[in-house]
């Protein structure tokens, strides 16, 4: 007798690429099929499992972004290109995210400047990129049709479709070959509804990722970890609406007030351990892509990751 | 399989008595269907109705006590294998290990700090709860001595991580009687450790290879008389560990394998991952803990981490949109508006309360999204706040018009003034600064 669990599964996430190499027709080093699974995370033979990805988040206007990362990278953080590039060479990092945080400014009309920073952000690293466009839908349309066409072949992941606001960006998806993340508020109705919408428009399974919504450690997080929980458990019960891999990303965890008042000497430590707890449990929930700010989280991370999945199965050669 | 109420009803003497603490026997039979109850409560059971209840109505994961006083914990009772299912109920005991190789003072430091931090958050009180003592001098009278300094500056739960039963029965001189964790008895010494814990009342951790192994070994410690147990896989790996504690929690829950059905015991001290080996055991089932001494961004992170998911998941994210008091408002009375996200509300609540001033929280319907994520996404905006004022009649309530908003919605300040007619403060970011703010911004 040999114990087993005995959750019965007949469900399989399903897969999604991200990237594109010389041979897909991108000019990334890597890319990356995530998906496959039928089983809970690192649990059952390994053979089914894919290893997590681990995103690194950038911007392209440091005045909205989190003032810990700023004064730890310094100057890095004024040319976005190079932050990628040092991103990728010092911190090993699987995905770059690229937030661009300028669109957020009131009556943004610099639209030619987006193309010039996705292409910069294109050439000084050859990893797969998540694109975040605008989240003001009067200018959706413009930001997510040049932001698709400037990484056109690369197959990125643009951000953030959610109901009542996915046209555009879907649209620009489909144009280019791209593949979207959609947001719900830590629901997962609400996460089923927009799969199926985004369906109904066109848009096949194979290119949605789901963003669950992720709160911050100790400010809702338990509501994220029990849907992404509960997402998971439907996509490996056969539900084909939810049975898309889940990227997690928890935006609010360096303005929380443990990590803002953390000692001076221990703020970077902290604010690393905060961002790890919250990635790593979303991992053992069920998420596929983990996002993190602080650059020394991603090491801790890493560790946690290679541990319990040694090989590289989300790589293709 | 679990027993429903009405088969329990029917085992039950049916006098109505009360001894029982339950007002009748039919809801003492709920009690015990749904796990919460002890048949021994019942004085009138016939022996029959003993041994079918006795083993389908306990807990499927049986409940234990470890230590004494005040800093005393309870692990065990857990019914699910997911948190959203119901609820996990007793959170996993934190033990932070000494070396009996390290000197007094290094091991009074760690014990002090155990005993003394505490992380307030949301109105509980979260501690670090005990202290692991490993046996690294593989000398016992050594090992008894480093249990007497820990034993010396506080009355906390311990682990005697003895290795031997030489150094087990040292330890157990200097805390027998506190019931302290003895780690730990193998399918070779059982009998032996199974006979010195009985005796002095202490919980045996015990340590075997694979689930079934395991299986095999709790059941000779029953048979040996000793059922206060806690096991341990010694799982070689992270992976391990989320395997193997997942086998353990299902066996246990769906009463396939009852002698699984023990607390899980956890040395998550290993080289290079412990923070990841601790998360595991937070979300995994572990239910006592081995760390090494936490950082402090480390300390911090786990409390928050293992009191969100021993949190009750029932609890509703959003609130119903509206104004509600806080204390007893009058016609000149601050406004406060915020979002329906649950954590929020609660939040502002409880610092609002703190402060003793008596006011309105007028909460717009966000879906459930904080305040930095609603404005972002465009889910709080000035019409919103605009119909809740008059829906909510706030114009009735208070004979002012200023309007104290969040400090992550100041982008809207403008907006809501434009749209409202109301003047617009705006408040802290942190809900922690409301009542200062009050104090010092606050005029009607
Ligand atoms: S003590 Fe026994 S007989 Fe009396 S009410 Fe309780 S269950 Fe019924």
């Amino acid at each position: 007798m040999t114990l087993q669990t005995q959750n019965i599964w007949n469900g399989r996430i399903g897969t999604v690429t991200i990237g594109a190499d010389r041979a897909h027709g991108g000019t990334r080093t890597l890319q990356y099929t995530l998906g496959g699974e039928q089983d809970l995370a690192a649990v059952g033979p390994g053979a089914t499992q894919q290893r997590p990805l681990i995103a690194a988040e950038i911007c392209d206007d440091p005045g909205i972004w989190s003032p810990i990362v700023n004064t730890f990278m310094g100057d890095t953080v004024n040319d976005t290109a190079g932050w990628a590039g040092t991103m990728e060479s010092e911190y090993h990092p699987d995905i770059v995210r690229l937030h661009l945080t300028s669109t957020r400014k009131r009556n943004f009309k610099d639209f030619s400047g987006i193309p010039e920073t996705v292409s910069g952000v294109l050439k000084s690293t050859g990893l797969p990129l998540i694109i975040e466009g605008s989240n003001d839908p009067s200018i959706d349309s413009e930001v997510y049709q040049k932001c698709g066409e400037a990484s056109s072949g690369e197959r990125v992941l643009l951000g953030t479709a959610e109901a009542g606001r996915y046209r555009s960006i879907a649209a620009a998806a489909m144009a280019y070959n791209h593949c979207i993340i959609a947001q719900s508020p830590i629901d997962i109705n609400l996460a089923k509804q927009l799969n199926i919408l985004l369906k109904e428009i066109g848009v096949p399974y194979d290119r949605i990722l789901i963003d669950p919504y992720t709160g911050a450690l100790g400010y809702g997080f338990e509501y994220s970890y029990s849907v992404m929980e509960r997402i998971r458990y439907a996509a490996l019960k056969g539900d084909q609406d939810l049975a898309m891999t889940m990227i997690s990303a928890a935006p609010d965890s360096l303005n929380i007030r443990e990590v803002r008042e953390a000692r001076d000497d221990e703020t970077d430590r902290t604010a690393a351990t905060w961002e790890f707890y919250t990635a790593f449990s979303a991992v053992i929930a069920g998420a596929s892509i983990v996002c993190v700010r602080h650059p020394l989280a991603i090491p801790l991370l890493k560790s946690a990751i290679d541990s319990i999945w040694p090989h590289s199965a989300g790589r293709e050669a | 399989m679990a027993l429903k109420a009405l088969d329990i009803y029917k085992l039950l003497p049916k006098k109505n008595c009360k001894e029982c603490g339950d007002p009748t026997c039919l809801t003492f039979a709920m009690k015990l269907a749904s796990g919460k109850g002890d048949i021994e409560k019942c004085p009138y059971l016939d022996d029959h109705a003993k041994s079918v209840l006795g083993a389908s109505t306990k807990p499927p994961v049986r409940k234990i006590k470890i230590g004494v006083g005040e800093r005393a914990f309870v692990v065990g009772e857990e019914f699910v294998q997911f948190r959203h299912e119901k609820t996990f109920y007793h959170p996993p005991g934190i033990m932070v290990s000494v070396s009996d190789t390290q000197t007094k003072p290094e091991i009074e430091q760690i014990v002090t700090n155990v005993r003394d931090y505490v992380l307030t958050r949301i109105g509980m009180d979260l501690r670090l709860n005990g202290i692991a003592i490993r046996n690294d001098s593989n000398n016992p009278e050594q090992f008894g001595t480093a249990v007497s300094y820990a034993e010396g500056c506080a009355d906390l739960p311990v682990v005697l991580m003895a290795g031997t039963l030489a150094a087990a029965e040292a330890g157990l001189h200097e805390c027998g009687n506190y019931r302290p964790i003895v780690h730990c008895a193998t399918r070779e010494n059982y009998r032996e450790y199974c006979s010195l814990t009985k005796k002095s009342g202490a919980v045996l951790a015990i340590r075997a290879g694979t689930p079934d192994e395991m299986a095999e070994l709790s059941t000779l410690c029953t048979e040996a008389g000793q059922d206060a147990l806690l096991l341990d896989l010694s799982s070689r790996s992270l992976r391990q560990f989320i395997n193997d504690s997942t086998i353990i929690r299902q066996h246990a829950i769906t009463r396939t394998t009852p002698s699984l059905g023990y607390p899980v015991f956890y040395d998550a001290t290993i080289p290079d991952n412990a923070d990841a080996a601790l998360v595991l055991g937070i979300l995994k089932y572990g239910a006592v803990i081995v760390i090494g001494p936490p950082t402090r961004p480390s300390e911090k992170a786990l409390l928050t981490l293992r009191q969100n998911i021993y949190t009750d998941p029932q609890k509703p994210i959003q609130m119903t949109a509206g104004l509600y008091r806080v204390g007893n408002p009058g016609k000149d009375a601050p406004v406060l508006m915020t979002v329906n996200f649950s954590l929020t509300y609660f939040t502002l609540q409880g610092y609002l309360e703190s402060s003793r001033v008596s006011c309105y929280m007028l909460i717009v319907d966000t879906e459930g999204l904080s305040v930095l994520t609603a404005v972002a996404a465009g889910k709080l905006n000035e019409t919103m706040v605009r119909d809740a004022i008059k829906k909510y009649g706030v114009e009735n309530e208070v004979s002012h018009r200023t309007l104290i908003i969040p400090g992550y919605a100041s982008p809207l300040s403008g907006r809501i003034e434009e749209e409202t007619g109301w003047k617009v403060l705006v408040g802290p970011r942190d809900a922690a600064e409301i009542g200062e703010y009050l104090e010092t911004e606050w005029k009607a």
